[in-house]
């Protein structure tokens, strides 16, 4: 687990829920299995909504992690 | 108007379902649906119904059941008839237990903890229609969201859920300290879940509201399920004088939520007056006697 390699990145600091989720969604639909997405998202409601929803959508989540005042999603494409 | 012959069983009105409406002569017509289910072939029976007898629309009722106006006297024994063929159940009114409102349950709602659907249809095969001295509420939701108000009826049912956490799996990620937090601040609460010196998470029960938040956000599926139960209000009403009932249980099995409903149908008309509302019956004996006969 200590070095992931990332395919993609997406940066959703600052945009709101829904639309940080629909975005990974989309994201996640253009990639192919077994390949990584690391999303930056907003402390509060976003990184909260956003790993449950994911996780519920089956991706695997690889790793959270707080950077300042933001969080970094890991997440493997099922 | 007099010499036109009205042909009417009494005993069969008496039966429920038949509401009589502000205008003269017409009357609504309330039906019975648990929770508010409906398989939607029987859409099409309600519409002939609205049709024929109504003015061709029907309103939905606070319980979830879907009802008819403006049915005029003289169709009334007819209208009687014709549900039965097609399979339409009436409603409760007058002093017996309503229809059974339900949330829509861990089947397709992402909260839930429980298949409400399921057990709405148990409820009202054994406590509709009920005779009391009042009336009589029951009310089945899936989770504290409360979607179905479990605190406003006779007698509510709110599915609840104890998380466990499988530290092997946790990933330290501190997420799940973070939704529990906010869940508790909100209800006033020291948070349940908190960060111990190796970051991994100590549950703390007593402060728990068991709602699940844990187990949806964890990324790892440390937090899982342990147990699912219901905690039990009685004696809500909202009416003139609103009142939350009052908590009995944290957590009841399901067998257990059949008795104690069946129990309080009881206690209910053996210690109220005609009229008398559940809550107002169990401010006069005190809800720990209440507590005492029923649990």
């Amino acid at each position: 687990m200590t070095e992931i390699k990332i395919n993609q990145i997406l940066d959703l600091k600052n945009t709101p829920c829904p639309i940080n989720f629909v975005k990974t969604k989309l994201k996640l639909e253009e990639m192919s299995k077994g390949e990584v997405l690391e999303v930056l998202l907003d402390d509060g409601e976003p990184i909260i909504n956003v790993s449950s929803s994911v996780k519920e959508e089956g991706h695997q989540i690889l790793k959270v992690e707080q950077i300042k005042n933001y969080w970094k999603l890991i997440v493997k494409k099922a | 108007m007099k010499n036109k012959k009205i042909n009417l069983d009494l005993n069969e009105l008496r039966k429920g379902g038949i509401l009589k409406q502000l205008q003269k002569d017409y009357f609504i017509l309330r039906t019975r649906i648990p929770g508010g289910y409906l398989k939607s072939d029987m859409l099409p029976k309600f519409r002939q119904i609205a049709k024929k007898y109504g003015k061709d629309y029907v309103h939905l009722s606070t319980r979830q059941a879907i009802e008819i106006p403006w049915i005029h006297i003289r169709d009334l024994e007819k209208l009687i008839k014709e549900l039965k063929r097609l399979g339409i159940s009436r409603g409760a009114c007058g002093p017996r237990s309503r229809n059974i409102v339900a949330c829509p349950g861990s089947s397709v709602c992402r909260f839930g903890f429980t298949n409400v659907e399921k057990l709405a249809t148990e409820f009202d095969r054994k406590f509709f229609g009920q005779d009391v001295p009042k009336k009589f509420k029951i009310a089945l939701t899936g989770c504290p969201n409360s979607c179905a108000k479990p605190q406003e009826n006779d007698i509510g049912f709110m599915a609840v859920g104890e998380p466990e956490c499988d530290s092997t799996k946790c990933t330290s990620c501190n997420l799940c300290a973070k939704v529990c937090e906010k869940v508790c601040a909100r209800g006033g609460r020291e948070p349940a879940i908190i960060m111990d010196e190796n970051k991994k998470p100590v549950y703390r029960r007593e402060y728990c509201f068991f709602e699940g938040d844990c187990i949806r956000v964890c990324p790892a599926s440390a937090w899982r399920v342990k147990r699912t139960g219901y905690t039990v209000f009685v004696g809500g009403k909202v009416g003139r004088f609103p009142k939350l009932g009052y908590k009995i249980k944290e957590f009841a099995s399901e067998e257990e939520i059949f008795k104690i409903a069946d129990k309080c149908i009881k206690r209910y008309n053996q210690i109220a007056e005609p009229g008398e509302r559940f809550g107002e019956s169990i401010e006069k004996i005190g809800i720990e006697e209440l507590k005492r006969q029923i649990l």
